[in-house]
């Protein structure tokens, strides 16, 4: 059956190569291009959302909280900088992909991303891509998934930017970047680290948050040279973080977790003929340790390589017609103080078509399947459709199938680890709603996701906790996007954004909602700009979310305050200087039960443009 | 709601008896949680409490929460075990660090423990004034585990004695300590003897000892046997030693991949569990596996007074349950909701 698969794929890859095409006589580069292109040219069906670079540089201390005051995304955070993991839809953490220039970087061991080991800093394009991917980014793009993405350019540019931060509990962050280009180059080289002792006060609670302290050092080099008929890129990056694991209300904490990440792209993009060509190789080095006891050198850990390469080709017909296969080979060899040494090979074809029938609509039809590792692969595919109905409405549906792997801790952990699991597997359906009133902007989108087969660890029967195959969930809710954009007059202007979810996430046997999973989460800014100086608030209000499967306990809803300032300087408009003040009521809250979150703090940024 | 009214009343009424009878202690005083059930519930690992739930003699209530109802703060995190000696009980809350002190029918706080222990499991109290905590130290540490001893007039470590692997569960008999090693996160196979503030010797048993009870000059020992996973897997066995000498009488095995657990004891019967099944067994004539009485997966079992208490902690992640069998038809005859994962059952009377 697999053999049959993969065949059918191969002929459709075929006859798309040898079909007559009838193609724009001139193609130029564009001014600015994407390292992953398909986000852009095969997800018009879905919610796909761009986070300025003013949101990134003022929520710059992770990417945890670049995304909880923009997005509709829920994290659940162990205490500020601790472990956090994102519920995208309801889903779990392992079902929300995080995407770096087109690869899948979700840990080897986990499955997940932990969003506060990210720096958000240096990268040109942060998405948030809502719904199922699974076809394009393969295990673990569930709920949605988030992308890293690099560009690229061969226009004149020569910047380089410097920027300090300084904040409460001892917290020190500074960034630097410099873009070069020049002939046929381009060359980007980014470094920023932070580091704090975040012994924030429990407010109320006569208690500090000790043992928290983090530092996070990360470097980033992107380059682009250009040839004949196409251009070939390299990005890299390395992440270094050390943290100490806080305590909460209950317990001291004495743990640590050190953790490395290095991640390289290359790839060649060439033109033959009437196909753009992509071939690329990609190595993921992940290692992490893990000290029981920060003060004692013992340590469990692991460490694992991840090698993916792929060859895709795209052609654009008759104007309307993007027909693009892409068959992936990547193999992973892992190892670890828990999960022993083992390795996985996974080969995909992937087949993605987008057909713009007229100005008004277009539809996707996009199809995966994975061949040679040990799990039985089911088809992926998803289908969807925009139309444009007017300038004013616009309508989104999609419809896919999904699936997550079964991770290295899932399948090898000792004890427990059960080598017989499954991938999860889901499908769902998506409606999204685009309106425009003037300066008002809307966006509803209603989804419903049903997945089977959830890993989760049980109890067995000799007193080990073991993986199986046995949740079955059920999603469903709407997320609701509005922006309002004035001129007041010439020099002032009004700026409102805001987002509001609805999640229910059932535990189909239990009948209960999903822990960690709050049915409300609101967030919103308020921005107000006079000349060169820009005043912001920013508010957060987080549902109550249940902590116990039987839906007996949970952590309160909360709210929570930010105001910001930022102003650059008239006669010399190459600094920019601002500060926050966070939780400014000073508000008690806990993402995770018992683990406060911190008291009202401030934060000052000086940033220079040379 | 009524329960919570109840229990104000019944405090308030307690502190006035007691100040009125502070020199006459012997008098009666009605206490909330005088005779009843008490189940320790160690609550969600990594972060929230455990908390003490109380079912009272005659099964008429269930209160849950006691300790934090009476003093208003949690007791903390992995509520891991409960000891007594004489009026107080001490509560040992192995993830917090923390010995929690308090009057064992009020459940009043009285004092707490926090220094001289690390990552304490279990309580005995002897002759009044001496007390014992197992401490595991780094569980991946094999040679940092000890006992403290506590000295119960102002509740401190007296003294420390250093022991071999993973203490656990004690019993006391004739003033001396029987500890079992289980083997904090590996295994071992001892019994540790203390007399006074020395080890006096230890005795090798199966793998993996998990529980305990003294009939007559007896102990019985079950011992789990190493669990397949560890590559080197051993039958679970059941050891008698005589007290009078601390050798052993009998070893009675199970089959190599059987490991029993919940050892616990009632008149002439022993009661175990394994593999989802409840087995008893008489002291008198011993032949494994004994009599399938019960079936069910449970996370602790006592026996007391021809009823079986044992609890399931479901998930793990929701409310357990406390379920009661009469051990003469081996029907269930209560079942009554309790904490997040109960893991010991205690009793006042």
């Amino acid at each position: 059956m697999k053999q049959i698969g993969f065949h059918i794929i191969l002929i459709i890859f075929l006859c798309s190569i040898s079909a007559n095409a009838q193609l724009d006589s001139i193609q130029h580069l564009p001014e600015v291009m994407l390292t992953d292109s398909k986000l852009v040219h095969f997800s018009k069906g879905f919610k796909l959302e761009k986070l300025d670079d003013s949101i990134v540089g003022r929520n710059a201390n992770s990417l945890t909280e670049t995304l909880r005051y923009n997005s509709s995304i829920y994290f659940k955070e162990n205490g500020y900088g601790m472990v956090s993991s994102p519920s995208f839809r309801g889903t779990n953490a392992a079902q929300t992909a995080v995407i770096w220039n087109g690869i899948n970087i979700n840990s080897v061991f986990t499955g997940q991303t932990d969003f506060n080991i990210i720096s958000p800093l240096n990268y040109d394009e942060i998405s948030i891509r809502s719904g199922g991917g699974g076809v394009q980014y393969g295990s673990g793009a569930v709920g949605g998934s988030i992308h890293l993405n690099n560009t690229f350019s061969f226009k004149k540019i020569d910047t380089t930017e410097l920027g300090l931060r300084f904040g409460s509990f001892a917290t020190l962050g500074g960034s630097a970047s410099t873009t070069h280009t020049w002939g046929n180059h381009y060359l980007n080289v980014g470094v920023d680290f932070i580091s704090s002792d975040n012994d924030y006060d429990y407010v109320g609670k006569n208690q500090k948050n000790n043992h928290g302290e983090f530092l996070r050092f990360s470097a980033k080099i992107n380059e682009a040279r250009k040839l004949e008929n196409g251009v070939a890129t390299w990005n890299s990056e390395y992440t270094y973080n050390d943290r100490n694991f806080s305590g909460s209300l209950n317990t001291v904490g004495t743990d640590a977790y050190k953790d490395i990440a290095t991640r390289n792209l290359w790839q060649i993009q060439q033109k033959l003929g009437a196909f753009q060509t992509k071939i690329a190789a990609a190595h993921l080095f992940e290692q992490y340790r893990y000290f029981p006891n920060s003060e004692e050198s013992f340590y469990d850990e692991g460490s694992a390589n991840t090698f993916v390469s792929y060859f895709q080709a795209e052609v654009f017909l008759l104007k309307k017609l993007r027909i693009h296969g892409k068959l992936e080979y990547n193999y992973i060899t892992a190892e670890g103080t828990n999960v022993g040494k083992n390795d996985r090979k996974t080969l995909a074809a992937v087949f993605l078509l987008n057909h713009k029938i007229s100005e008004k609509f277009t539809y996707e039809i996009n199809l995966r399947k994975e061949f040679l590792n040990e799990f039985d692969n089911p088809w992926l595919f998803s289908a969807d459709a925009k139309w444009k109905i007017s300038p004013r409405y616009g309508i989104r549906l999609n419809g896919s199938k999904n699936y997550r792997i079964p991770t290295f801790n899932d399948l090898y952990w000792y004890a427990g680890g059960n080598a017989n699991l499954q991938p999860e597997t889901s499908y769902q359906v998506e409606m999204g709603q685009e309106l425009t009133f003037g300066k008002l902007s809307t966006d509803i989108a209603a989804y419903y996701i049903s997945s089977e087969n959830l890993i989760k660890w049980v109890p067995g029967n000799s007193g080990i906790w073991e993986p199986m195959n046995i949740q079955k969930a059920r999603n469903y809710g709407f997320e609701a996007a509005i922006g309002y954009f004035i001129k007041l007059n010439n020099q002032q202007t009004l700026d409102f954004n805001a987002n509001y979810s609805y999640t229910q996430a059932q535990d189909l046997e239990k009948e209960k909602q999903l822990i960690y999973v709050p049915f409300h989460k609101a967030s919103g800014t308020l921005e107000y700009t006079h000349k060169k100086l820009n005043v912001y608030a920013q508010g957060l209000f987080n549902g109550k979310a249940y902590t116990t499967t039987d839906n007996s306990d949970s952590v309160a809803g909360y709210t929570v305050f930010n105001f910001g300032a930022e102003y650059q300087l008239p006669f010399e408009p190459n600094i920019t200087f601002g500060g926050r003040l966070k939780n400014i009521f000073n508000t008690y809250y806990e993402n995770v039960a018992f683990r406060p979150m911190p008291s009202r703090n401030f934060e000052i940024f000086l940033n220079f443009k040379i | 709601m009524m329960n919570k009214i109840l229990f104000v009343i019944m405090t308030a009424l307690l502190f006035i008896s007691c100040s009125n009878d502070d020199d006459t202690p012997q008098e009666y005083i009605p206490a909330a949680f005088e005779k009843g059930i008490l189940i320790t519930n160690e609550g969600p690992f990594g972060n929230g409490s455990g908390n003490i739930t109380f079912v009272s003699e005659d099964y008429s209530t269930v209160t849950q929460n006691i300790y934090r109802t009476v003093n208003g703060t949690q007791l903390g995190n992995i509520v891991q075990s409960m000891g007594f000696q004489d009026a107080n009980a001490y509560i040992v809350v192995n993830n917090s660090n923390k010995i929690m002190v308090a009057n064992r029918y009020s459940f009043e706080a009285v004092d707490s423990i926090k220094t001289g222990i690390n990552n304490p499991r279990y309580f005995i109290g002897v002759d009044g004034n001496k007390g014992y905590i197992t401490n595991w130290g780094d569980p991946n540490d094999t040679n940092d585990d000890f006992v403290a001893v506590l000295d119960l007039r102002d509740n401190t470590v007296s003294s420390t004695i250093p022991v071999s692997f993973g203490p656990e569960r004690m019993v006391s008999y004739n003033s001396k300590i029987y500890v079992a090693h289980q083997g904090g996160f590996g295994q071992n196979n001892v019994i540790s003897v203390i007399s006074g503030n020395t080890l006096e010797s230890t005795i090798t048993v199966g793998d993996v000892p998990n529980s305990m009870v003294v009939s007559g000059n007896s102990l019985f020992v079950l011992c789990g046997g190493n669990p397949n996973y560890t590559g080197n897997e051993t039958a679970g066995s059941l050891v008698e030693i005589n007290l009078s000498n601390n050798e052993i009488l009998n070893t009675y095995t199970f089959g190599t991949v059987e490991h029993p657990s919940n050892l616990t004891m009632d008149g002439n019967n022993l009661f175990y569990s394994l593999d989802g099944k409840v087995y008893s067994l008489n002291i008198t004539s011993i032949s494994l596996p004994g009599n399938n009485i019960i079936d069910g997966f449970f996370y602790t079992m006592e026996a007391k007074d021809g009823m079986l208490y044992a609890t399931d902690a479901d998930d793990f992640a929701s409310r357990g349950s406390l379920i009661i069998y009469d051990l003469s038809t081996n029907q269930q005859v209560q079942d009554f909701q309790t904490g997040i994962v109960p893991g010991g059952i205690y009793f006042n009377e």
